[in-house]
């Protein structure tokens, strides 16, 4: 159905039209029947009862809010555990029922937004129990044990909006955890708690949790998020960078697992990774993956560009000396997951078979074989570490540019616009970069700058009318040779 | 024969494919109950350990550290430190070498009851030992309290303390007085403690004034 505000516009156009002769009254009713102009007016009214009932809930949930601390202390350790549970049970159910009704769109919304407001309410009511009891349990707990109770509601009702904000709450336990574990804010570390596996094993638990909820709702935002979480949480888990814990680059190997996985991960990942199927007996006709596919290969495109640009600067390769075991303090647990997700990954490049095929990399520069290649040299200088020295920052130049070249021409060969400036962003931003880190003339920055704005200016007005010049955006056809 | 683009296309796929199967007026009532009651579980396994030792605990008082004159209750929370608290003194202790050999871990500190009858405030329990594993051989007035040791103290999971704004004030002026007139022992904290080592706090001891959480 067209958005609200489009059938108002539109009726009122018809009307027009009706009236100066353009269409007739069979039309019109087809139209009318077609766009449900009639249910305009409803729809207004639910949506304004649905409205006034929103304010008239939070009113009344603030006024037993104001009721129950106005009386906190009279009120018995029962009394308020009671009103509490009453009120969330109360809730959920309104939202519910609300949700379920059929054919109400206002009353759905109504119901998804009280469900939503359950949601918050189980973590203010868990909140509210500890502090009842003076229990010192800390925050990251709170918000780890909160998320993982709304992703159970959001496996059951199979709601989009529930599984974000389900995600979002362990995502920020998850951060505060972190800076307990690794000595920031020490004293909260409850190095006894079950907590501390959730925090130490993010990866799997989102992995386990998060990715096939994403699946069971069909929504690419908890993909998205949780993959990026999974990328980014490997990388914290593992901590291969000391900027992070005052020792330089760690051992090689850590710097492999934890720079080198995700994007790995990321790259090869499919939907259709678990179906066994024979590697040679791929149908000619493999039905896209709509969930991951583009969206984590993106991501780890993304990963790559911020990887390259990072390593690309030269004090991460020379001028560090080590000035203790790296290894000493660290914590060996959170290999378990990269071995597990190496394995997920393993996989998906054995899916993928040969990455190095000519035809595809003519069709499309940033394919399988270039971001392997571009792998193995970033494992290979990462085992390396220091010893590398210049020519590891030679290497990553070479990567960051090879990347944003290859995407500004695949961009251009497949007429994407997002691509292209991407590629051309990265571009402009490694140019500069590297003209600001080394010791270079005034005269010589001048020309930099000046260069890059005449190339971004030329690049992007080739490019749209390179663009408009194309009949349609063609697409190229799914094939089955990516996941052979 | 390409890959898919890897960048975002969106804008030829439909950005959230195939809307959820089922409409939600199919489903049942059970799909919000089951997992409502498993949070409600969750929300109630919070306190239940707690209301199992404030149930069956034997009453315990525990000296009270010092109180920063700077951090008194102050805010919303206050944390509160003990005497068993504090690393320097559990290791003078019988069993204190442990706190040598780990940096850190779960420990069971005895303590013993007071000899003297009723007084007020209750005179707080003196602790004896310090045991890695919970300790079988108490005799009739003696209990292991759990505590874990995190590198510089050992937390009981007694710290932590919400006060409504009126007693704070209160209790902040009797908290200094007995302070300078250096009286700590006149400020403890009564807690239940079960079998198993756990405690909950029950109330605060100022002086003769009690104050009930």
């Amino acid at each position: 159905m067209a958005s609200e505000k489009f059938r108002r516009q539109l009726r009122q156009e018809v009307e027009d039209w009706w009236s100066e002769g353009l269409i007739d009254a069979a039309l019109y009713e087809r139209l009318a029947d077609r766009y449900q102009f009639r249910r305009l007016e409803q729809d207004a009214s639910n949506r304004f009862i649905a409205i006034l009932l929103g304010l008239g809930a939070i009113l009344l949930g603030l006024g037993a809010i104001t009721f129950v601390a106005a009386n906190w202390q009279l009120l018995s350790r029962t009394a308020k555990v009671v009103i509490l549970l009453a009120c969330f049970v109360g809730v959920n159910a309104a939202g519910f029922y609300l949700w379920r009704r059929p054919l109400q769109t206002g009353w759905q919304r109504l119901g998804q937004g009280l469900l939503l407001l359950g949601a918050l309410l189980l973590g203010a009511n868990m909140a509210l129990m500890s502090q009842l009891f003076h229990q010192s349990g800390e925050g990251y707990e709170l918000f780890l044990i909160w998320g993982l109770g709304v992703a159970l509601m959001a496996y059951s009702l199979r709601l989009v909006p529930l599984g974000i904000l389900a995600l979002i709450l362990v995502i920020i336990g998850y951060c505060l955890g972190w800076t307990a574990w690794i000595g920031w804010d020490r004293a909260s570390w409850q190095e006894f708690s079950g907590t501390r596996l959730l925090v130490q094993h993010l990866p799997l638990l989102l992995s386990l949790v998060f990715v096939p909820l994403a699946y069971w709702c069909r929504s690419r935002v908890v993909m998205g998020l949780s993959a990026a979480a999974v990328a980014i949480s490997l990388v914290f888990n593992l901590r291969p960078l000391s900027i992070w814990n005052g020792a330089p680059l760690t051992a090689g190997w850590i710097g492999v697992i934890a720079f080198v996985l995700p994007p790995a991960l990321l790259w090869s990942y499919r939907d259709h990774l678990w179906q066994y199927r024979p590697v040679s007996a791929v149908p000619a006709s493999q039905p896209p993956s709509p969930l991951s596919q583009p969206l984590l290969q993106t991501l780890a495109l993304w990963f790559l560009a911020i990887l390259f640009y990072v390593f690309a600067f030269r004090g991460f390769w020379t001028g560090i000396e080590l000035t203790r075991d790296p290894l000493a303090g660290w914590d060996w647990s959170p290999l378990i997951d990269a071995v597990i997700l190496g394995g997920v990954a393993i996989l998906g490049w054995l899916r993928i078979g040969n990455p190095f095929r000519w035809r595809q990399f003519q069709a499309q520069h940033i394919s399988n074989g270039s971001i392997a290649i571009g792998l193995i040299v970033a494992a290979a200088f990462f085992l390396l570490g220091q010893q590398a020295g210049v020519i590891a920052v030679v290497a990553f130049n070479l990567l960051l540019f090879l990347l944003a070249l290859g995407l500004i021409r695949d961009g251009l060969a497949l007429g994407h616009r997002a691509t292209f400036w991407g590629g051309m962003v990265l571009l402009v931003l490694g140019i500069i970069s590297r003209m600001l880190e080394y010791d270079t003339g005034l005269l010589l920055k001048a020309l930099v700058f000046v260069l890059c704005g005449i190339g971004i200016i030329l690049a992007g007005l080739r490019f749209e009318r390179s663009l408009r010049s194309r009949p349609l955006p063609s697409l190229p056809p799914s094939s089955s040779e990516e996941i052979s | 024969m390409t890959s898919p683009l890897p960048l975002d296309r969106s804008d030829v796929t439909s950005p959230e494919p195939q809307l959820v199967p089922e409409v939600p007026a199919q489903l049942p009532g059970w799909r919000l109950w089951l997992p409502l009651l498993m949070q409600t579980a969750l929300i109630v396994a919070i306190p239940a350990r707690d209301a199992y030792t404030y149930a069956t605990g034997r009453t315990v008082v525990l000296q009270t550290a010092p109180v920063d004159p700077y951090e008194l209750l102050r805010g919303y929370s206050q944390t509160l430190g003990y005497d068993i608290s504090r690393l320097d003194r559990l290791r003078q202790l019988p069993g204190g070498e442990w706190f040598k050999q780990r940096s850190q871990g779960t420990i069971y500190v005895v303590l013993e009851a007071p000899t003297t009858a009723q007084t007020k405030p209750p005179q707080a329990w003196k602790p004896v030992r310090v045991s890695p594993t919970q300790p079988q051989d108490l005799s009739a007035n003696q209990i292991a309290l759990k505590g874990k040791f995190n590198g510089w103290q050992i937390q009981y999971g007694l710290e932590t303390y919400y006060m409504p704004e009126d007693q704070r004030q209160q209790i902040n002026a009797d908290i200094q007085k007995i302070q300078q007139q250096r009286q700590q022992q006149s400020f403890v904290v009564e807690t239940k403690v079960d079998s198993g080592g756990n405690a909950v706090p029950v109330s605060l001891w100022v002086r003769d004034r009690n104050y009930r959480f």
